[in-house]
């Protein structure tokens, strides 16, 4: 499985494309498509925003494919907008405003995980489960650091908050995280997949 | 990439072993689908977006223009500063009867509702003028002119909105 930062796409199919091929557009969908929604899921869990951020993700790619100057793989292009839309939507105050909402019902997201993903292992399910506990710009943080690689610096800019929001925030995400990884009396995930 | 909060990397070591593909999107056909679905309501929002800033700013003109009316109060004390007043007042829906003169008589789709006020609102204003030209003949009239003055100025910022609002709706059909 590749992630969607390492995912290229031919610059025949590129060209194709940005000149309203459906044929060429269908096939970058099919290439991208699972990687962009996995990576929007990390950071705004599995409710319909997932899918209403995906599409508007897709489409803004295929409205700016043009300016795309294939400098970098189109994944890595395609990462940045998602993030960006990802980023957008926990800035917005109507998600603050559901989340009071949300706190009501506050395990449904977790619940759900299982029939979503029937056919994932349970070790996976696990982690993402503990993700699902975060609260959402903490899980944001925690991916953008440990997975997409951004730095301090970058994840403070993409707030626009300082670098010590940054550190704090994945200092407490840590905590959590390793906490749930390593319950008392029971084999933990990290040693399950500890090499 | 280490941490501190975690040294040993357990954390970034399970996230990172997560699949990169484990969701499964709606497949091409699905995504036009939504895509041609949203396009008329990203238009929608557009437009409404535009009606409610030209709105906004037509209030606030509105709310300027009496709050110049307002400021000039003095001048019903001074009948000679009050004849100059009233240049300055009558300057000021210029620009507004200009617009108002490059619209149709009549839009497009008549509504019956706006096309009423709009009849009254130029019937009062056909009055207001027909008073002013009686009231400009005679000589010591500088307060009751100032006043219709303002009257038709307040009557013509009406009518730009009921006509401009009218105008959106025809384009926004």
């Amino acid at each position: 499985m590749t992630r969607l930062v390492e995912i290229s796409v031919s610059e025949a199919v590129l060209s194709l494309a940005r000149a309203g091929d459906a044929g060429a557009q269908q096939r970058i969908y099919a290439a991208v498509a699972p990687a962009t929604l996995t990576l929007i899921r990390r950071f705004v869990g599995h409710g319909a925003i997932s899918q209403d951020l995906f599409q508007d993700t897709m489409v803004t790619l295929y409205e700016q494919l043009a300016q795309f100057r294939g400098e970098a793989p189109l994944g890595a292009w395609l990462r940045q907008i998602a993030i960006s839309k990802c980023l957008m939507h926990l800035r917005s105050p109507w998600r603050r405003a559901r989340l009071c909402l949300a706190a009501l019902d506050e395990d449904t997201s977790a619940a759900a995980l299982p029939l979503a993903s029937a056919a994932i292992s349970a070790d996976v399910i696990d982690v993402e489960r503990a993700l699902a506990h975060l609260a959402p710009t903490a899980r944001a943080v925690v991916w953008m650091f440990e997975v997409e690689g951004f730095s301090h610096e970058e994840i403070a800019r993409s707030f626009g908050r300082s670098v010590s929001f940054s550190k704090s925030q994945l200092a407490r995400a840590h905590v959590r995280l390793r906490a749930w990884f390593a319950p008392q009396g029971t084999e933990s995930h990290a040693q399950r997949i500890r090499p | 990439m280490h941490n501190e909060s975690d040294p040993e990397g357990i954390v970034a070591r399970i996230l990172a072993a997560l699949p990169a593909e484990d969701a499964r999107p709606y497949d091409w056909s699905e995504f036009q689908r939504r895509r041609a679905r949203a396009r008329p309501g990203r238009r929608a929002r557009t437009v409404g977006a535009l009606a409610a800033a030209a709105v906004c700013a037509l209030a606030a003109v509105a709310v300027w223009v009496r709050l110049e009316s307002r400021t000039g109060t003095p001048a019903v004390t001074a009948p000679a500063s009050a004849r100059a007043a009233t240049g300055s007042a009558a300057e000021e829906p210029r620009a507004a009867e200009a617009w108002l003169a490059r619209l149709p008589h009549e839009p497009a789709i008549v509504q019956v509702g706006t096309r009423a006020d709009v009849l009254g609102l130029e019937d009062r204003i056909a009055q207001v003028d027909d008073l002013l030209t009686a009231g400009g003949a005679g000589r010591g009239q500088g307060v009751s002119v100032l006043a219709l003055q303002r009257e038709r100025a307040r009557l013509v910022s009406s009518l730009v909105q009921v006509r401009y609002a009218e105008t959106l709706a025809n384009e926004s059909r």
